[in-house]
C-alpha cells in the first residue's frame, strides 16, 4: 500500500515541567480542554487533513498512550486502508533494545515502518501543541516550492523569540539559518516544531546522522543544519492560527482559559472549520442542581454541579458539591470538591477530592497544581 | 452456556405527535444525548446479549443511522451482531405490519441465530433490567413463556393502553388491555422470553388464528392453553407512551432521586458519540436543575429544562421547562416556557412561547424558523 505521505508524531516526551501532571503519563496524554488529550489534536487535524496512517511514537509512559490511541478509531482512523500504529522504543532484532536517543533517532529507528507506505512525503509532528491546522495547504506549499523540507512556523513577538527555535529567512521564504533560543533573535518566525520531508532526502540523512557518534540525533540540532549545509530547499511555511505549546503547569492552565476567552482557537466549529475528536465517554448529561451557579464555564457530560463555578473548566464526573466555590480552575476527570471547599486559580488532577471546606490557593497568585501524585 | 439472543420489538402503537411524523419512536431523542432505543439496546449489551434483531415497523431511516453496525452497544463482536428487520412487504398496510409478520419475513434470522432463548422487549418502556436474571428464572421455572410485569399502584394513570396479567400462583392466567379504571395493577412490560422453539411454532399459530394477529394477541389468545410464567420486575420502569409522557417522563429525570435509579456505573447507558466539545457557560448564563448535553452554548437564563447536544440559548434569553433538541438555536432575549422544540429549529421571530398549560407543551418542528 503506497501513500503520498505518512505522518509521524513524536510522543516519547516526559514534560518534566509539567510536575506531577506527567508522573503517570506522558505529555501528550495530558487532558486539556473539558473533554481532551492534547494529542487529540495532532491526531484529529491529521485525520481532517486526509493524512490516514499515522504513526505515534511512544516512550515514556507508553501504555496509557498506546491503549488510548488504540488503532485509531476515536479519530476515524481505523479504516481498510487508515492506520493509528504505535511505535514504541523496542527490541529490533538487528541492534537489539534501544531507547529513542532524540526526534531524530525516533524516525530513524522506524524507517522500515515507512518504507512499507513508500511516501514521497513525511510530516513531523509533535504530540503536545494545542492547535487546528490543515497540512494538506502546508503540503500543496511544499509540492509548490519543490521543497526537500518545510518548516511550519509562527510570527511570535521579539520578546518571546528567545524561547524557540528560530528560522532566519529570505524574502522568498527560503531558510538560511536556524537558531535555537537565540538571545538576539534576527527573526521572530518560531518553529512550530511541524516538518513536511521528501522522504527519500530524510532517508538519506537520518542514516547519515545515525552514523555520527556526536550528533545529539535531533531535528532541529542536527538534521536541519546538516542539510542546510548541503543548500538542500528548506523553506518556512507561515502559520496564522491559535498554537500553544502546553510545556508547563502554567501554560496549560492558560490554555485551557484561552478556551473560555474565546481565543482564536475553536472548538465549536464557528467557523466551519472541524471538530477535535476523542474518546467519548459513557457519562449521562451534566446535570445542574437547583443552588447551583454556572458562569463562564466549560463544562462535560457527567459532571455534577451544585455549587458556583466560574472561570473554569470541568471534565468528565466532575462533583461540585452545594455551596462549594470554583473559580479560575481546571477540574481534571473524577474530581470531587465537597460542599463548602473553595478552589482558586488550580489545576486539579485526575480523581482528587477536595475535603469539605477545604480552600486551595485564595491567594490565587499563582497556579497551584493539585495532585495525589508525588512531583 | 444456552444462548439468548435479544429482538426489540417497535412494532407498538405509539407516537408522540410532531416529534415523530418523521421518525420512529427508537428514535426520538431523550434526556439530551440519547435515543429511546438506547436503553432497551443497553439493558440488553448489559445482560450479555449480544445477537440483537431489531423489528422496525416504520420510517427507519433514522434508526439505521444511530445502529450502525451497532458498535456503540458492544454488538461488534465476531459471534455477535444487530440485525434490522424489516417487512418492506406490509410497510404500508398497517394492519398487517406487525410483529409477527415482521418475524415471519425475516425468519432468517432466528434460524440462523441457534439461540435456545429469545428475549424480546419494547423500546418505549424505560427500564434498567437484566434480562439474564429473567432468562435464569425462566429456564429454572421450565416454563414455555415468561411474560414480564410490574405491580404499579398508578394503573389509572400510566399504561393505559398496556397490558395486564392475572396472575395465579406464578403463572399467567389471563392477559388484558388496561382501561385505566383501576389503580392497581400487574402491568405487562411487553418484555418476554421464549424458548426459542415455541417462538417459532407460536408464529405459524398465529397465522393460523388470525392474519392480523400480533405477538400481544396471540399471548393473550393462547395462555390458558400454554405455560406462561410471570417475572416480576421491580426495578425502574416508565411508560413513555405519548407526547404528553415522553414530555413528563423526561423532566422527571430532572429529580435526582429518579436519575440515580437509571444511571449506576454498574449499568451504563449506551449511545452512539458525536465528537461534541465540552457545553460553553457563557457571562449570563444562569442554569438551574437542568440536564445540557456536550456541545451546547449558553448565554442565557434556563431552569427545570433539558437541553441536547450543539443547542444555543443567546444572551439574556429565559427558558423554562423547556425540551431543547439537538442543534437548535433560542435568540437572545426569547422568552421560552414549557415547549418542546425539535431538532434544527430556529426561534428568531417569536419572541414569546409559553404554554400556560404544563401538560400540554408547545412544539416547534424540526428545522423550523419562528
Amino acid at each position: 500500500m503506497s501513500k503520498e505521505i505518512v505522518a509521524m508524531i513524536l510522543a516519547g516526551g516526559r514534560g518534566t515541567r509539567l510536575e506531577a501532571l506527567t508522573a503517570k503519563v506522558a505529555k501528550p496524554a495530558v487532558y486539556f480542554g473539558g473533554k481532551y488529550r492534547i494529542i487529540d489534536f495532532p491526531l484529529s487535524n491529521c485525520a481532517n487533513s486526509g493524512i490516514d496512517v499515522v504513526g505515534v511514537l511512544t516512550q515514556y509512559e507508553s501504555v496509557l498512550l498506546g491503549t488510548y490511541v488504540g488503532a485509531g478509531s476515536k479519530w476515524g482512523l481505523d479504516g481498510n486502508n487508515s492506520l493509528a500504529a504505535i511505535l514504541p522504543a523496542r527490541e529490533r532484532g538487528e541492534v537489539g533494545a534501544t531507547w529513542y536517543a532524540g526526534t531524530a533517532d525516533a524516525i530513524y529507528q522506524n524507517i522500515s515502518f515507512l518504507d512499507q507506505y513508500d511516501p514521497e512525503y513525511v510530516l513531523i509532528l509533535s504530540g503536545d501543541h494545542i492547535y487546528k491546522m490543515d497540512y494538506a495547504d502546508m503540503l500543496a506549499a511544499h509540492k509548490a516550492k519543490g521543497a526537500d523540507l518545510t518548516v511550519a512556523v509562527l510570527n511570535v513577538s521579539l520578546k518571546e523569540a528567545s524561547r524557540f527555535g528560530i528560522m532566519n529567512t529570505n524574502k522568498d521564504g527560503t531558510i538560511y539559518e536556524f537558531e535555537e533560543k537565540p538571545e538576539k533573535p534576527k527573526s521572530t518566525l518560531a518553529s512550530m516544531g511541524i516538518y513536511i520531508f521528501t522522504y527519500k532526502e530524510l532517508r538519506k540523512y537520518l542514516i547519515e546522522d545515525a552514523k555520527d557518534e556526536n550528533s545529539k540525533h535531533d531535528f532541529g540540532m542536527n538534521i536541519i543544519p546538516a542539510m542546510l549545509n548541503d543548500d538542500k530547499k528548506l523553506y518556512a511555511y507561515e502559520f496564522a492560527g491559535y498554537w500553544k505549546d502546553v510545556g508547563t503547569v502554567e501554560s496549560l492552565w492558560q490554555a485551557n482559559m484561552d478556551l473560555l476567552a474565546d481565543k482564536e482557537l475553536d472548538l465549536y466549529n464557528i467557523k466551519k472549520d472541524w471538530k477535535i475528536y476523542t474518546e467519548d465517554t459513557l457519562s449521562k448529561p451534566q446535570i445542574i442542581g437547583e443552588e447551583a451557579s454556572v458562569k463562564n464555564a466549560l463544562i462535560t457530560q457527567g459532571c455534577i454541579v451544585n455549587g458556583e463555578v466560574e472561570g473554569s473548566v470541568l471534565f468528565n464526573n466532575v462533583y461540585i458539591g452545594e455551596g462549594a466555590k470554583v473559580v479560575d480552575s481546571v477540574l481534571m476527570p473524577g474530581v470531587l470538591v465537597e460542599e463548602g471547599a473553595e478552589v482558586y486559580k488550580a489545576i486539579v488532577d485526575e480523581g482528587v477530592v477536595i475535603k469539605s471546606k477545604e480552600v486551595v490557593n485564595k491567594e490565587a497568585k499563582t497556579v497551584e497544581l493539585v495532585s495525589d501524585n508525588a512531583r | 452456556m444456552s444462548k439468548v439472543v435479544g429482538i426489540v420489538n417497535l412494532h407498538s402503537n405509539v407516537s408522540y405527535k410532531g416529534l415523530t411524523e418523521k421518525r420512529p419512536v427508537a428514535s426520538v431523542s431523550f434526556l439530551g444525548r440519547y435515543g429511546i432505543i438506547d436503553f432497551v439496546l443497553s439493558n440488553m449489551s448489559n445482560s450479555n446479549v449480544d445477537t440483537v434483531g431489531v423489528l422496525i415497523k416504520e420510517k427507519p431511516r433514522s434508526l439505521f443511522k444511530h445502529l450502525g453496525n451497532g458498535n456503540s452497544w458492544n454488538f461488534n463482536s465476531k459471534s455477535g451482531g444487530v440485525s434490522l428487520l424489516y417487512n418492506e412487504k406490509y410497510a404500508n398496510n398497517p394492519m398487517y405490519n406487525h410483529d409477527i409478520n415482521n418475524l415471519v419475513e425475516n425468519i432468517a434470522f432466528l434460524e440462523k441465530s441457534k439461540a435456545d432463548y429469545v428475549v424480546v422487549a419494547p423500546a418505549h418502556i424505560i427500564t434498567t433490567m437484566n434480562y439474564a436474571e429473567v432468562v435464569e428464572a425462566h429456564q429454572k421455572s421450565g416454563a414455555e413463556i415468561t411474560v414480564v410485569y410490574q405491580k404499579i399502584g398508578n394503573a389509572n394513570t400510566t399504561f393505559v393502553g398496556s397490558d395486564y396479567l392475572r396472575i395465579k400462583g406464578k403463572q399467567v392466567v389471563e392477559i388484558k388491555q388496561n382501561k385505566g379504571n383501576r389503580k392497581e395493577r400487574n402491568i405487562s412490560l411487553e418484555t418476554y422470553v421464549f424458548n426459542t422453539k415455541v417462538l417459532l411454532s407460536l408464529m405459524n399459530y398465529a397465522k393460523k388464528v388470525s392474519s392480523f394477529f400480533d405477538l400481544k394477541d396471540t399471548l393473550a389468545y393462547i395462555c390458558d392453553e400454554r405455560k406462561i410464567m410471570a417475572y416480576e420486575y421491580k426495578g425502574f420502569a416508565r411508560c413513555i407512551d405519548s407526547y404528553e409522557a415522553y414530555y413528563k417522563t423526561s423532566l422527571e429525570f430532572l429529580d435526582m432521586d429518579v436519575n440515580t435509579q437509571v444511571f449506576k456505573s454498574t449499568w451504563p447507558i449506551f449511545t452512539n458519540t458525536n465528537d461534541t466539545p465540552p457545553t460553553k457557560y457563557k457571562k449570563n448564563a444562569k442554569v438551574k436543575k437542568s440536564f445540557v448535553a456536550n456541545g451546547v452554548i449558553v448565554d442565557g437564563e434556563v431552569e427545570g429544562s433539558i437541553l441536547s447536544r450543539n443547542v444555543v440559548i443567546g444572551k439574556n434569553a429565559v427558558v423554562k421547562n423547556c425540551i431543547i433538541l439537538n442543534g437548535s438555536y433560542v435568540c437572545p432575549n426569547a422568552h421560552l416556557e414549557n415547549v418542546i422544540i425539535d431538532k434544527d429549529a430556529r426561534i428568531e421571530k417569536m419572541k414569546e412561547l409559553v404554554s400556560e398549560n404544563d401538560d400540554e407543551p408547545l412544539y416547534v418542528k424540526e428545522g423550523d424558523v419562528v
